[in-house]
């Protein structure tokens, strides 16, 4: 995908291959779009981790990181995962991507294998990455507003 | 929209270890309940199990109290020959509760408690800002 800048250059981005490229698509736009939908998906997924910080045989689960999650967008669903062709369809349990993490932690003799501490430290991380998506998109829309003269 | 699930299952790890805390409430109130009859059953501890469950209407899963069940540890034995729950022999069988597990316990419940309420804090924060791009 290319944004076209002023006086002819191209500057190449580094959103997914997909689709076609309007005006209406700006793709640092798209690029934060994504991203906050990747932070709030894994948000939930974390949540849940420690929501169930104390129920027998949990394990923390995780998505993949946002790269991973980047190269696959615009590719077909792979196989083995539920479509949800209706909003009234049940969601496959344990969230749509998530899976279980493979990072090593303590297991409780009840089988529960989730460190307090860790998650909430992802969930900063998931903050701070929200929070930067979410600026760079208003930061971006401010030069719009700039260049119209609002 | 996932930031409202995440809402959802951080709500519902509240609930639970509301729950949990009331159930340690109790035990730590009914250390010294026995039966008022000789030999009769004294207050057994109480115990919380957790599990996950799909909330059907999110259509995510959440966690729940799965059951308040019941200590079936040892109950100790006291000498009091005149108390009324006293038997032949002179015993008064008293609760297994133990103040130090309840303890232990109730902080582990105030730490998942917390961990919980920050979640929902961060979530709730990346909700506004969220919504703050409109402006």
């Amino acid at each position: 995908m290319r944004v076209r800048c002023g006086k002819g250059r191209t500057v190449m981005s580094s959103t997914t291959g997909s689709g076609t490229f309007g005006t209406t698509h700006v793709a640092l736009l798209d690029l934060a779009e994504q991203r906050m939908a990747w932070t709030e998906q894994r948000q939930s997924v974390l949540a849940q981790n420690i929501a169930n910080a104390d129920t027998p045989g949990w394990q923390a689960r995780d998505l993949s990181p946002f790269a991973a999650h980047l190269a696959a967008a615009g590719a077909a669903a792979p196989a083995g995962e539920l479509a949800q062709t209706s909003p009234m369809h049940l969601a496959a349990p344990g969230g749509d991507a998530a899976h279980p993490a493979t990072r090593l932690a303590e297991r409780a003799p009840d089988g529960n294998a989730v460190s307090l501490d860790k998650e909430l430290t992802r969930i900063a991380e998931t903050e701070t990455a929200h929070d930067l998506a979410s600026d760079l998109y208003r930061k971006y829309l401010g030069l719009f507003r700039t260049a119209i003269g609002r | 929209m996932d930031m409202n699930k995440a809402l959802t299952i951080s709500a519902a790890g509240l609930d639970a270890q509301t729950t949990r805390l009331r159930i340690i409430a109790e035990n730590l109130a009914n250390q010294d309940t026995t039966g008022s009859t000789p030999g009769a059953e004294p207050y057994r501890r109480k115990t919380v199990t957790f599990s996950n469950e799909m909330d059907r209407t999110l259509g995510v899963p959440t966690v729940h109290v799965r059951k308040v069940g019941k200590d079936k540890g040892d109950l100790p034995l006291r000498y009091d020959p005149g108390h009324p729950a006293a038997d032949a022999r002179g015993y008064v069988r008293t609760p297994n509760v133990n103040s130090f597990v309840e303890m232990m316990d109730m902080r582990e419940a105030q730490r998942s408690y917390n961990a919980n309420l920050s979640v929902m804090q961060i979530t709730r924060g990346m909700l506004s800002r969220t919504i703050d791009m409109l402006k």
